[in-house]
């Protein structure tokens, strides 16, 4: 058996062990993975230490390395460390949830957050957590929400998920009905447990406890790998249905396993910090960029929503406003205005 | 001797709509099958279910004998290729990783690219003429070099046989000329192909097997000389023509009929 060597000039650089394993990569990717994670881990260390709580630089590494008490360990260990440890790990999730999505759908607009997704969650954890309390827990209500949406949506198209266009068309008039849904839900509410929602619906990342970071990291766990375990057959649908069928790529098969892995981390997401928006519309685009290469970019996407809702939660924590604003609600302004332009681009270009 | 791919009564629909039923053929080895037939005749379906892209909702299609759902779909693949009328090119892919895409077949997930995957797509680039145009990315190309880019990717497959959905269609007269010698060279090596034509002088020039077809049935088969007479062109296509012989080909060639006003009556 041979060392893992890269090999070939002019052909694609592959990492082989022997006949047994050979697996190409991306040069250019692998560069912009490890940009990414830097970046990441400087956001974290600025999040950690930033203003009048802050850690002071020089104790962070003690205090990451030893069971710090006092004020470094409440800042650590309650105030900012479990909230770090969800937005790197929600980030990555909706990643990894909106560039499935947007493979299976070919069109960018084919996102979570627009195919009424998101909203569907949310409504499942709205109504898990306020008209039935105690009944079914948060999580099993947001996957429930986004799994009827999903249905809702497979019925509304008339052929299943087979026409990416209909999907979406279909997918934004269910995700106004989890909208309205969830309205109804804070309606019926007291004022007090609406208010708590209010902010947990615009997605929110304050005061996140580990048990919440325990959540989303297992999801992520199990959910990253089995997304990977489809990233070849995502490239064939790129492609045409039929090109993908032609090679043996079971297009059918590989759409509603794609959807089922995306509800999954979607409701994921939506249980942890609630339906932050659009980062699942924006990280796979700007990761297909960044790595300038065609193909799902599983990773990519995932390591840019990390950074995109690590970064934004910072903004959020450190910017001089009077409240504490749900990260959701930045995510949302800047997100909109991409989709505003995403919207022209498609519309110019006759896909919608 | 059983031909490598037949299909037996097919019925074939769109949702409740059926274009074609109770439909046998048998693709002779080693020829250069091509179908003809006016629009909406459902030639192009009978090639996606001759492809397993569509599922028949009666009959069965047969592969070395064998009902072609009964394999897995990647062993398929590595004995079938095809080609659809508009495949979709992924934003910014280039060439030589579009080419790749059709090593899939060859892959699993340990061994995602063998060396024999390179020497598979340099190959087809080879063969197709595209090699220089390896690290351009697909979108840059003009339609011609598109189309041979599309024609290597499923020749990466490496299969014996070969279905190709209108391979000319958008293409301008130098360039499907060009598309239709590649195919006949491809033929020549030794691959069996069917393809879906609309231009009969065409497909009389190239094909070893016609087939003429009209709503859904099979009309004539058979080398193009025995097939296409006048006859047939008025009753699949509704054109009253003359039959002569291709000067540079030997073919037969099709020269429809001149209305009233000829063209040097005009001129007068």
């Amino acid at each position: 058996m041979t060392a893992p060597v890269a090999s070939g000039s002019h052909h694609r650089p592959v990492v082989r062990v022997g006949d047994a394993l050979s697996i190409p990569y991306s040069r250019r990717g692998v560069v912009v993975f490890a940009v990414l994670v830097l970046v990441i881990a400087a956001v974290a260390v600025i999040t950690l230490t930033a203003g009048r709580l802050g850690i002071e630089l020089p104790n962070l590494l003690p205090a990451l390395l030893s069971d710090p008490g006092g004020k470094e360990g409440f800042v650590l260990g309650r105030l900012r460390g479990p909230r770090l440890a969800v937005a790197v790990a929600t980030g990555a999730t909706l990643g990894v949830a909106g560039t499935l999505f947007q493979t299976v759908t070919r069109n960018p607009l084919g996102s979570p957050d627009v195919i009424g997704l998101g909203a569907g969650a949310a409504a499942g954890a709205a109504a898990a957590g306020l008209l039935w309390p105690g009944v079914i827990p948060i999580p099993a209500g947001a996957l429930l929400g986004a799994s009827i949406a999903m249905a809702a949506v497979w019925l509304g198209t008339g052929r299943g998920f087979s026409s990416p266009s209909r999907f979406i068309i279909v997918g934004i008039g269910v995700s106004a009905m989890g909208y309205a849904f969830t309205q109804y839900v804070i309606a019926r509410s007291g004022r007090e447990q609406a208010t708590v929602l209010a902010s947990y619906l615009n997605g929110t990342l304050a005061s996140r406890s580990w048990g919440d970071a325990a959540v989303i990291w297992a999801a992520l766990a199990v959910l990253l790998p089995a997304a990977l375990l489809l990233g070849r057959r995502l490239l064939l649908i790129e492609m045409g249905d039929e090109t993908a069928d032609a090679l043996g790529g079971r297009s059918g098969r590989t759409r509603l396993l794609s959807i089922a892995v995306a509800v999954c981390l979607s409701a994921a997401a939506v249980s942890v910090a609630g339906p932050v928006a659009f980062v699942a519309l924006t990280a796979p685009q700007i990761a297909r960029r960044l790595g300038r290469m065609a193909g799902a970019g599983i990773v990519l996407s995932a390591a840019t929503g990390a950074l995109l809702l690590a970064t934004a939660d910072l903004l959020v924590q450190q910017a001089p406003f009077d409240v504490h604003l749900p990260v959701g609600i930045l995510t949302a302004a800047v997100g909109g205005v991409y989709l505003g332009y995403l919207l022209i681009r498609e519309w110019k270009k006759g896909t919608i | 001797m059983a031909s490598i791919l037949q299909a037996e009564r097919l019925r074939l629909a769109y949702d409740d709509r059926v274009v074609i039923d109770n439909l046998s053929i048998d693709i002779p080895d080693g020829g250069f099958t091509i179908i003809v037939g006016p629009n909406a005749c459902g030639k192009s379906t009978l090639l996606k279910a001759l492809a397993r892209t569509l599922r028949p909702a009666a009959g069965r299609v047969l592969l070395a004998g064998k009902p072609i759902d009964s394999f897995r779909s990647k062993h398929v693949a590595r004995q079938l290729a095809m080609l659809p009328q508009s495949p979709i090119s992924p934003e910014a892919i280039t060439v030589r990783d579009l080419v790749g895409r059709g090593r899939y077949p060859h892959q699993t997930l340990l061994r995602q690219w063998s060396r024999a995957d390179d020497a598979a797509v340099a190959g087809a680039m080879m063969a197709t003429g595209v090699e220089d145009l390896a690290d351009r990315p697909v979108g840059a190309l003009s339609g011609g070099q598109r189309q041979r880019v599309w024609i290597a990717m499923v020749l990466a497959q490496q299969t014996g046989l070969l279905l190709l959905d209108e391979p000319t269609t958008f293409l301008d007269i130098a360039h499907q000329y060009d598309v239709l010698e590649l195919c006949a060279r491809l033929h020549q090596d030794g691959r069996t192909l069917v393809a879906v034509l609309h231009d009969l002088n065409q497909a009389a020039r190239y094909a070893t097997n016609l087939v003429a077809m009209s709503r859904g049935e099979i009309v004539a088969q058979g080398p193009p000389g025995d097939v296409l007479t006048a006859e047939l062109v008025e009753r699949v296509f509704g054109l009253r023509c003359r039959v002569l012989t291709d000067p540079e080909a030997g073919s037969p060639m099709i020269v429809p009929l001149a209305s009233a006003r000829r063209y040097d009556a005009g001129q007068r």
